[in-house]
């Protein structure tokens, strides 16, 4: 009994500092930003008052309703452009079986790359004047654009460079799963008559869904919470149409010292997250095999 | 419902030769099984049967079709696998309609093949479920009712046994055999259990390094192995071999012992460089003086009849003696061969010599 409460006592002592670590680097912010997102504060950030007012100013606020809708146009057209992509890249990689180092390290760089790094170098691109990408659009005969600068074109052109920098991690993970898949299904499917086409749609994809849905998650809990890149390049511009929860809640937060108001839009953008997550491991769940 | 020609077939891997040159001619509604060791060629083979690989040279017939470049698709032929191959996110009953989907069948059609070949494998209970919620066993039965709804003319199956328990295994054996007289269709088997090549096939097919070494019944490769090799392999136990001179009517052996000659095996060879072959199963216990007097090391009952392990003539050997007998570890017991069933074999060339009465 003695040596079982002695060992027991050793336990907590060599897992205690991990608990504090969790406890003040993660417990203690989320929970003291849900405490602050019942506050409201004046400008010197004095408390002024206390309740859910903060959450009813959510529902009246029109730019709340413009993040949300913001973040989840940009998500989704992100996600399925990568999910594409991805699998699609996953797929010719898979055939060309070996691949010399320096293809590899080509292939994986862009998400090696810091997003603020990344942000500066497309928005050089970007550039409506001087841009590489104007010019190739011009010298194929087609009209420039404006992209970031545009209020049309600024979400789709976000989801254009986070793809880009994002879609080789996904096909790393899509890579991984079809190096998994047993060899000898495929056997069976040749020698039952399908053809290349019914083999992708019949047998590869659905027996990567598990992994797409991994994939869907990894990705969602960074597209929900998009921040660095538009910081870099929009900063929520222009007049608002990359305006994400996020930013929103940031400049709230850093520009307009509504911490209250700023934490509340938090842990809206938490909850989704949480949401996203819970629902995409419900569907992993029933695309197991 | 075809029979198979394999002509002065080839198959390479790279710089690799893995088959240099098979011949062998299957025959319509036969059970043949490929038997040998790991890497003997026999899955190479069945996969070169399958389309799954080409051949480099040769040709190949299914029934009087050459398909050397005909894809597996289209050979009409039906494979179950080792490790069965199922589709893992498909129900049995969708795993079971998948080729015939494939080929554009009708639905009707499809459900009929279905519960005609769930009622002849009794898979019916399963036919919703995912092969994940299956055993072991019943994976087997729907991989082989996902190669008989196509109605190929050939089935080809590659070590279908070898993931299931020993009882199962004995269970399954019988039941694709009943089968096999069923459906009255030409089957290819690969195992690398000498026990399932004896008791399932017709003919069986023995092979070694890529070349076939001997083709016959169950009975011819049991009672007349054609080399060592087949010898060694096809029976269990092995059978023993001892070094041998033959002197006159003498077998001298290694030690200095001596048995005389079986009339069956006068060859008119004689002298040194001889191996006489006798199974486990066809020694006999006789009185001292009549046989070689043989140490007892190990004894291992099996019930029916017990296996001794004895040490005779400077070899290990083992016999397969009644357990009336109650044989001891540490005791001595005299040994020779039945009359009529031991074999001899020149040690060069490893062939069996046939004896005079032509066995």
């Amino acid at each position: 009994m003695r040596v079982e409460n002695n060992q027991r006592r050793q336990m907590a002592m060599m897992s205690l500092p991990a608990l504090v670590f969790t406890v003040s680097m993660i417990a203690f912010p989320f929970i003291y930003t849900i405490w602050m997102s019942f506050q409201t504060y004046s400008s010197t950030g004095q408390i002024t008052g206390w309740g859910g007012g903060n959450y009813r100013r959510m529902i009246d606020d029109a730019q709340f309703w413009n993040g949300i809708w913001i973040t989840f146009y940009l998500y989704a057209l992100s996600l399925v452009m990568q999910l594409v992509l991805g699998t699609g890249l996953a797929l010719l990689l898979f055939r060309a079986k070996r691949l010399p180092g320096i293809l590899r390290s080509l292939f994986i760089s862009p998400f090696l790359m810091p997003p603020v790094v990344a942000g500066m170098m497309w928005l050089v691109i970007l550039d409506p004047s001087l841009g590489a990408a104007n010019w190739i659009l011009t010298s194929l005969g087609l009209p420039p654009s404006d992209w970031l600068a545009s209020p049309m074109m600024v979400v789709p052109t976000l989801a254009i460079i986070d793809t880009w920098q994002w879609t080789p991690y996904v096909a790393l993970i899509v890579l991984g799963g079809l190096q998994s898949l047993p060899p000898s299904v495929y056997e069976a499917a040749e020698i039952d008559g399908a053809s290349r086409r019914a083999v992708f749609f019949r047998i590869t994809l659905p027996l990567l869904l598990p992994t797409l849905v991994t994939a869907m998650v990894l990705r969602s809990v960074d597209l929900l919470r998009f921040f660095d890149l538009i910081y870099i390049t929009t900063q929520g511009g222009p007049s608002n149409h990359s305006m994400t929860l996020n930013i929103y809640g940031f400049r709230q937060g850093f520009e307009f010292f509504q911490l209250g108001y700023a934490s509340a839009l938090m842990v809206t953008l938490s909850v989704m997250v949480l949401g996203a997550v819970i629902a995409l491991n419900r569907l992993r769940a029933g695309v197991e095999w | 419902m075809a029979s198979i020609s394999l002509r002065n077939v080839v198959k390479k891997y790279g710089a690799a030769t893995v088959i240099p040159d098979l011949n062998l001619e299957i025959e319509d509604e036969e059970f043949i099984v490929l038997v040998g060791p790991s890497g003997c060629g026999k899955s190479t083979l069945l996969r070169v049967l399958a389309g799954l690989e080409a051949i480099d040279g040769g040709d190949l017939m299914i029934g009087d079709r050459r398909v050397n470049d005909v894809p597996a698709a289209k050979r009409d032929i039906a494979m179950v696998f080792q490790d069965y191959a199922l589709y893992p996110h498909m129900t049995v009953r969708q795993n079971m309609a998948f080729a015939l989907e494939m080929r554009d069948l009708p639905a009707s059609e499809i459900n009929a093949k279905i519960d005609a070949a769930a009622k002849l494998l009794d898979i019916h209970p399963y036919l919703d479920r995912r092969p994940k919620a299956l055993s072991g066993g019943q994976r087997q039965r729907v991989a082989m009712g996902r190669a008989i709804v196509r109605d190929p003319q050939v089935f080809l199956f590659d070590e279908p046994l070898s993931n299931l328990d020993a009882k199962l295994r004995g269970q399954v054996r019988a039941e694709i055999k009943t089968l096999s007289r069923q459906l009255r269709t030409t089957m290819v088997f690969v195992t690398h259990d000498q026990i399932e090549a004896m008791t399932m096939a017709d003919r069986i097919v023995v092979m070694k390094s890529g070349v076939i070494q001997q083709v016959g019944t169950p009975e011819e490769v049991y009672e007349a192995p054609i080399n060592l090799f087949v010898a060694s392999f096809i029976g269990s136990p092995s059978m023993n071999f001892l070094p041998i001179t033959l002197e006159g009517e003498q077998l001298r052996l290694a030690g200095g012992d001596s048995l005389p000659l079986d009339s069956g095996l006068s060859t008119g060879v004689s002298g040194p460089d001889l191996i006489l072959g006798v199974r486990p199963e066809h020694f006999e216990v006789v009185p001292e003086g009549q046989g070689i007097p043989a140490e007892i090391m190990l004894v291992e009952p099996l019930g029916s009849d017990t296996l001794i392990h004895v040490r005779a003539a400077e070899q290990d050997l083992i016999a397969r003696v009644s357990p009336d007998l109650r044989p001891v570890a540490g005791g001595s017991v005299f040994l020779r061969p039945i009359a009529g069933k031991a074999h001899l074999f020149d040690s060069a060339t490893e062939m069996r010599l046939i004896g005079k009465n032509g066995k």
